[in-house]
């Protein structure tokens, strides 16, 4: 991302906004809530056209190509909704099917090989044919990372994938995204504030702040919480209040 | 009933059949349709959009356009002229009721001046207009509903919306059909 400016109307989300993100490596965004960390997952996914600057991939100026270069890019993307955001109408194998469908020539028994595959990797093959209404908050999250990884993805994005999930699963999650990373090779770029998994499994990372509407500082959550002169930063990453009340004010969005 | 005072009671299966055939079938189908079917589009496609669905849909590069309106609107396209010549065949159904009870008209009397006074032609125009409606009502719809924020109540917004919508769009549109249709003399 090259000095991304990023609005909604007149509103102005995050500015200046200049990252690189190595290919193999899980990168952070942080942040207090409220700062445009998942807009900035957005704006690289396609779905938010930054006001200004540019975002390359490869080399190759993403908003600047035609739509099908786009979608073409988009293709080795994988993205983790917050919510999942699963296709409430379709099962859950169904849902991790649509992709394949839509973009290979697979009949339809290999799909649902592969779709069994996919699931079994996140460990929800029993849930193939439920739908997601049936299933819990960390059940339809790994059953949307199945989603996400149909195609095989290059890039893995993840917004708040440890969200509303308990200890356990938010570790067996960190677990899957080291395996994703060192197995397959994939850029995992995470938004998250779980101070835990970002310890566990990010390499290097990009701390955004409300207030001042760009980023503070980059660098890998643990070299953040070590190193950084940032009195807000390092507060964030100790998980202690700050001491100045107006800040925390500020900050909070 | 109010034929009788031009004692035209004769006509009322010319009247019944033009304007069921003409106009009421297709506007009426149109507005259950809008109100029932063009609510629910919307607020199906609204809920999705809340739930993050559509930006799933996006974000996998799977045309919104393609994957989500153009079934919906077919459906419509393909239903609501069926269900127009069903409205047709019991509108003039419900005339013959109250022309043979209550207009001294009989049964043969209506049925061949129904037949003399609605051409075929007649039914293709009301067929156009109801396919018409179709698309409108299936394309206003789905666009209302993409349009939508992303909160419950929103998606009654978008619902409501949508049924306003078609059902002014419809009656717009008839118009538009009238006076087209009066300008080439049809």
């Amino acid at each position: 991302m090259r000095d991304v400016t990023l609005a909604f109307g007149t509103k102005i989300i995050q500015n200046g906004l200049s990252f690189a993100i190595r290919r193999g490596s899980i990168f952070a965004v942080m942040g207090g809530s409220g700062c445009g960390k998942s807009t900035v997952l957005k704006s690289m996914v396609g779905l938010l056209r930054p006001r200004q600057g540019e975002f390359l991939v490869d080399g190759r100026s993403y908003w600047q190509a035609g739509e099908a270069e786009r979608l073409a890019i988009s293709r080795r993307f994988g993205v983790l909704f917050q919510n999942a955001a699963l296709w409430s109408s379709m099962t859950v194998g169904e849902n991790v099917a649509l992709p394949m469908e839509a973009f290979t020539r697979l009949g339809a028994r290999d799909i649902r090989r592969l779709v069994a595959m996919k699931l079994a990797l996140v460990g929800m093959e029993h849930a193939i044919d439920q739908y997601p209404s049936e299933l819990s908050g960390g059940m339809r999250k790994r059953a949307g990372l199945a989603g996400a990884l149909a195609l095989d993805p290059d890039v893995l994005f993840f917004d708040e994938p440890s969200a509303g999930l308990d200890p356990i699963t938010s570790s067996r999650l960190d677990e899957l995204i080291l395996n994703l990373r060192d197995g397959l090779g994939a850029t995992v770029v995470i938004v998250s504030h779980e101070l835990p998994s970002l310890f566990a499994i990010a390499d290097d990372g990009i701390f955004l702040d409300a207030r001042t509407r760009t980023a503070l500082a980059h660098g890998s959550p643990a070299a953040l919480r070590d190193q950084s002169a940032d009195a807000q930063i390092r507060a964030f990453m100790h998980r202690t209040a700050e001491a100045d009340p107006a800040a925390v004010g500020g900050s909070g969005g | 009933m109010q034929l009788r005072k031009f004692a035209a009671g004769a006509y009322v299966a010319n009247l019944v059949g033009l304007a069921t055939v003409r106009e009421m079938a297709a506007v009426m189908t149109a507005i259950v349709m809008s109100g029932r079917t063009g609510g629910a589009y919307a607020a199906r496609i609204a809920t999705m959009k809340g739930n993050e669905e559509i930006d799933a849909l996006e974000v996998m590069g799977i045309p919104v356009l393609d994957y989500l309106v153009l079934p919906a609107v077919l459906a419509l396209l393909i239903t609501m002229p069926l269900l127009y010549l069903y409205g047709c065949l019991v509108g003039m159904l419900g005339g013959f009721v109250v022309a043979t009870a209550m207009l001294d008209v009989t049964a043969a009397g209506f049925f061949h001046q129904t037949i003399g006074a609605v051409g075929f032609d007649q039914f293709v125009f009301g067929f156009c207009k109801s396919a018409a409606f179709a698309v409108l009502i299936g394309l206003a719809s789905c666009q209302i509903g993409l349009r939508a924020g992303r909160s419950a109540a929103d998606v009654g917004v978008a619902a409501t919306s949508a049924v306003v919508a078609g059902i002014v769009g419809v009656i717009a549109l008839d118009a538009v059909f009238a006076v087209a249709a009066n300008m080439i003399g049809f």
